[in-house]
């Protein structure tokens, strides 16, 4: 368990800016208690400062999860946010999409969110933003990335792709080896 | 009526208009200045001080002004000008003497082998022309391949053989020859900077030969690995990574992380941060907050509304 170099910081902050944009400010500066980011084996941790103290007496090899995983960093040095990290993004979502309850289960499959399930969509979100989604009745489903702006979306045919999957609570039973 | 004591008296209040000295003063009236080498007479500067060095400078002054008067002059509207001549005095240099130049690497293999500088004219006689011509430059003589109407050429020279290009191509070569050693001799001039001393220190070249050492012992195919050993050599050694300190305090990482966080704001470079950069660059949604004010008719019409609220009023009214 390390701190992040500042190289590692910069690569997690643009992905989590990409879904919560200025917000960010508020997970490295929090009220209640100070947390702080923490590398243990290629994923990167979101820990309050009292739990990462504790856990420094945990050997490396030993420690298998602290706080919440946020993602990993890949071979090649790029971050993955994983699904775990779904409470914070859906809690600082700059952009949300909500889809229908009959399009629920094909994107907890880990399909992409096509036309046709679309409930709602923020107004203005852009082209290739990063947005969580959500079901109609407001519970956190995963979050992917825009294919069309809002407006490009009205034209389009029902069975057009609008959000790219990246992850879904449905990786907590299928992933259920690999994800921690 | 004798007026002598009357005179003398008057002798005395008018001090002497010509100054009479052992040592007669230096005057430079081009530096108009005037330079007073008589010993100091004790007995009269401890009497008075103030007064005795008043009467010398006093003195001084007169002389200067006797010379300033003898000058020639010339008339101007503000009355004549004294022509001052030029100054005698030698003045001690302001700067130092300039440093010899350093010896270009053709003056040092010169002066190894005893060879002396012969200095060419710039001219020289053309015999064909009957008349002085420049060596070099403008219709210079170094040119005199390249102009001729006629060349002579090989027998198996190529087909394409161009001798104006050829004679003109030498000498750009050795143009650029001469501005290569040129800049060589410049750059070897060149104080070394501060702190890089690459033939100074021995510790220093200790590192770089260890440096070359260690790249040349892993630049084999097998990166090293099955090498024939030397006696006594060590393994090789890699950089260590260093990161900080796990347990480092939560505030000191937090100012570390606001910091990274401001200069990722500064650089939007990815493209999908400058799509949605408008939006992006505040919490709040400005258009969104427009259409939503203006009810949907835009900022010119909420601008209207803002400014123009009472005519907007009596309209209403009148409807």
């Amino acid at each position: 368990m390390r701190p992040l170099t500042e190289e590692e910081s910069k690569t997690v902050f643009t992905k989590l800016a990409n879904y919560i944009g200025k917000n960010l400010v508020h997970l490295i500066d929090r009220q209640d208690e100070p947390h702080c980011f923490r590398l243990q084996k290629d994923r990167v941790f979101y820990v309050s400062e009292s739990s990462m103290r504790l856990a420094i007496s945990v050997a490396r090899p030993n420690l298998v999860s602290l706080g919440t995983c946020f993602g990993k960093f890949t071979k090649g040095g790029k971050f993955k946010l994983h699904i775990t990290a779904l409470d914070y993004l859906a809690q600082y979502a700059k952009y949300k999409v909500w889809i229908k309850p009959n399009g629920e289960m094909p994107f907890l499959y880990g399909n992409h969110v096509l036309k046709a399930h679309l409930g709602r969509i923020t107004e203005d979100t852009p082209e290739h933003q990063g947005v969580v989604v959500f079901s109609m009745n407001d519970i956190p489903l995963g979050f992917g990335v825009t294919a069309r702006s809002t407006v490009d979306t009205r034209k389009l045919d029902p069975t057009a792709i609008i959000v790219f999957h990246q992850a879904d609570v449905g990786e907590y039973l299928r992933d259920e080896e690999t994800l921690f | 009526m004798d007026v002598s004591d009357i005179l003398a008296a008057h002798e005395a209040k008018q001090k002497a208009v010509t100054v009479e000295k052992d040592i007669p003063l230096e005057i430079d009236a081009g530096f108009l200045t005037v330079t007073d080498l008589n010993p100091v007479d004790k007995e009269s500067y401890d009497a008075d001080r103030e007064e005795y060095l008043m009467s010398i400078a006093r003195d001084g002054a007169q002389a200067l002004l006797a010379a300033l008067f003898s000058l020639p002059t010339t008339s101007s509207p503000d009355g004549p000008l004294a022509q001052l001549p030029p100054p005698t005095t030698q003045l001690p240099r302001a700067k130092p003497l300039p440093k010899p130049k350093p010896p270009t690497k053709w003056e040092q293999f010169a002066k190894a082998k005893g060879i002396h500088k012969t200095r060419k004219d710039k001219k020289v006689w053309d015999e064909a022309k009957q008349e002085w011509v420049n060596r070099w430059g403008w219709k210079g003589a170094n040119k005199d391949k390249e102009v001729q109407w006629i060349t002579e050429v090989r027998a198996n020279a190529d087909v394409d053989h161009d001798p104006v290009k050829a004679a003109r191509d030498a000498r750009k070569a050795r143009v650029a020859k001469n501005e290569k050693q040129h800049q060589q001799n410049l750059a070897r001039a060149m104080p070394l900077p501060v702190g890089t001393s690459s033939t100074g220190a021995p510790a220093d070249r200790k590192k770089q030969i260890d440096r070359t050492l260690a790249v040349t012992r892993t630049s084999t195919a097998s990166m090293g690995k099955f090498d024939r050993r030397l006696e006594g050599e060590k393994k090789l050694k890699g950089v260590k990574r260093k990161f900080d300190p796990t347990e480092i305090s939560a505030a000191s990482e937090k100012s570390r992380d606001l910091a990274i966080l401001s200069k990722l704001d500064k650089e939007p470079s990815t493209k999908k941060t400058k799509s949605s950069e408008s939006s992006a660059s505040d919490v709040l949604n400005v258009r969104k907050a427009i259409r939503s004010a203006s009810k949907g008719k835009g900022s010119a019409a909420l601008a209207r509304e803002a400014g123009g609220g009472k005519g907007k009023n009596f309209k209403k009214g009148k409807r």
